[in-house]
């Protein structure tokens, strides 16, 4: 059964001590969309992301995942998840990297081969990690978050570090992932990366400040790029 | 639990200490250094203290003391004048110095035997060995004479070979394991902290408790090759007095290596860096040295002290290791199943500990 929002976010608040995190946040995200978190550092994307994967508990508000309610464990094997630094172990190679969040997410051996293939990394398997550049790296986090086919993909801005070429591949990619049915949320901060989102969300000071599809965004705003629809908007709800 | 996903844990330990030779090296040369270092401290001594011998006796009494004390093993006898006694004790060339007066025969014929004994005074170690040796002496010279002293010495345990080494070895197989696997299983796990990768864990299907299981018997693997490794090296090498089993010991070393495990995952929820890792040692390690009964015997501690002794894991391995070592106790002992099942409770109660602290959730 297809669920129609593969992410629901209801009224979620979080606050870490004094320091208001989410503020209310309400997002519905569509099966087989690209959504873009984007906000400037520090604007609650990385504890939206925890929150939709069960690692920040809210303080109000539900978090409902593929149709089940959040912190779920066995739901976890439907998501991919790559944190902002690429978290991996690096006196492992990239092959041992990728096998072991396979094991740990019941996947097979050829998912490990297809993942590797897919961030162009198969001529690269046997490096250990801590030899490799930081967008290698940014690559076998990647395919340690998908290796499991999920259903799922939260990406903590993921292109940071990578060059633009990689970038654009990692974009096709991506769309080629949406196409075949897999939800895929992305933080970024980089305007131009938003323009390739299907709906974005804008994210301050843990608030939704818009949502839409690009050209909905900057319609909203009345203007003729994201940069400046974004001021617009944050400065519109400062004041 | 899922024994696949425990096993994966596992293999990933071990495929990271493959790759890491420095890790691996504290892991297994370091206990053969620190053992080896120990045995040869011990036993490795040829010199004995130096002590002068003067001899002013006009009578017979004072020369047979001072041959006896010359064969002594227990010391370096020179003969020298009572005069310079002093300047050498001073300059550090004799840590004492023994003079028989003129009067020492006669005085001895009227009941008194009285040598006159001057020792440096400022280490309290190399004291002992000189009286030692002049109670001997005085032994022999007793048996010259119409009444023969000869005391029949029988040993309950240990025996006339029985050493220092004898008596710390059964304690140190157990700290050098015990310490070795606590610093690396602590670093570890939170290496996996601070470099994001326990974020992903949390954020993947595996349960708390597979995470706990998976890290235990990697490095129980890696402990209980440790610990058959000081085992045959304290025993091969070092020759430490053995009168047990060496299956008991194993056992007892292996139960403390998995405490020492779950005490490292346990105590790395509360540091953030490696840096306040290492401030656990001071916290945790040297107090388990100076009251496990290591260096001191628990009973001879002071009431207050013992209360702590009595809660700290490596008191209860140290006394099993000891009375199976030393004494030949085996499992029928009521006092090795004490340690033993103590150990092995502190054992459980920090792996629950570890699985109830290791929190997936951030907040």
């Amino acid at each position: 059964m297809a669920e129609a929002f593969a992410v629901d976010i209801e009224g979620v608040h979080k606050n870490f001590g004094g320091l208001r995190a989410l503020d209310g946040v309400n997002l519905h995200i569509k099966t087989g969309e690209i959504y873009g978190l984007l906000g400037p550092n520090g604007a609650g994307k990385t504890t939206l992301i925890r929150a939709i994967v069960g690692l920040v508990a809210p303080d109000a508000g539900t978090v409902t995942v593929l149709g089940r309610r959040m912190p779920d464990v066995d739901n976890l094997r439907n998501v991919g998840y790559m944190t902002q630094q690429a978290a991996l172990y690096p006196g492992l190679s990239v092959e041992e990297n990728v096998q072991f969040f396979a094991a740990i997410n019941g996947a097979e051996e050829e998912d490990v081969t297809e993942a590797l293939k897919l961030v162009r990394l198969d001529d690269r398997r046997k490096s250990v990690v801590a030899t490799l550049s930081g967008g290698m790296r940014q690559r076998c986090s990647l395919a340690c978050a998908l290796v499991h086919k999920p259903k799922l993909l939260l990406l903590d801005e993921p292109t940071v570090g990578v060059d633009p070429q990689l970038r654009v591949q990692f974009w096709d990619d991506f769309r080629r992932m949406a196409a075949s049915g897999t939800t895929i949320i992305v933080s970024s901060h980089v305007m131009d990366e938003a323009e390739r989102c299907q709906r974005l969300g804008l994210i301050q000071y843990g608030r939704v400040l818009a949502e839409g599809s690009p050209n909905e965004v900057r319609a909203l705003a009345g203007t003729s790029n994201l940069e400046e629809a974004f001021l617009k908007l944050a400065g519109a709800k400062a004041s | 639990m899922s024994g696949h996903r425990v096993a994966a844990i596992t293999r990933r330990l071990l495929q990271q200490f493959r790759r890491d030779r420095r890790t691996l090296a504290l892991l297994f040369v370091a206990p053969l250094v620190i053992l080896g270092l120990l045995g040869y401290l011990i036993r490795g001594s040829t010199s004995s203290p130096a002590v002068g011998i003067a001899n002013e006796d006009q009578g017979q009494l004072g020369a047979m003391f001072a041959s006896a004390l010359e064969r002594s093993s227990l010391i370096t006898a020179t003969t020298i004048q009572a005069s310079d006694g002093d300047a050498k004790l001073k300059d550090g060339s004799l840590v004492a110095y023994i003079v028989f007066p003129a009067d020492f025969s006669s005085r001895a014929q009227a009941g008194t035997i009285a040598p006159e004994l001057h020792l440096e005074g400022s280490q309290p170690g190399t004291s002992a060995p000189v009286l030692q040796a002049l109670q001997q002496a005085l032994t022999s010279v007793a048996a010259t004479g119409p009444v023969h002293f000869e005391p029949q010495v029988h040993y309950l345990y240990g025996g006339p070979g029985f050493d220092t080494l004898d008596y710390f070895g059964a304690a140190f197989i157990g700290f050098v394991v015990f310490f070795l696997v606590f610093v690396i299983t602590i670093v570890a796990f939170l290496n996996e902290r601070s470099q994001g990768t326990l974020e992903r864990l949390m954020a993947s299907p595996l349960r708390r408790g597979e995470i706990v299981m998976g890290y235990m018997l990697g490095f129980t693997v890696l402990a209980l090759i440790q610990s058959a490794e000081v085992l045959v090296f304290s025993l091969a090498v070092l020759k430490v007095h053995n009168q047990g089993n060496v299956i008991l010991i194993f056992a007892i070393e292996a139960l403390m290596a998995l405490t020492a495990v779950n005490l490292g995952i346990f105590l790395s929820m509360f540091a953030r860096t490696e840096f306040q890792a290492v401030q656990f040692i001071p916290l945790v390690i040297v107090p388990q040295v100076l009251l496990s009964g290591i260096l001191f015997p628990v009973s001879t501690e002071p009431k207050p002290l013992q209360v702590v002794s009595d809660v700290l894991p490596l008191t209860y391995a140290v006394n099993g290791l000891r009375d199976v070592m030393v004494k030949g106790a085996d499992l029928t002992w009521s006092s090795l199943q004490l340690d033993a099942g103590v150990v092995a409770g502190f054992c459980v109660v920090l792996i629950v500990a570890g699985v109830a602290t290791l929190r997936r959730r951030i907040a």
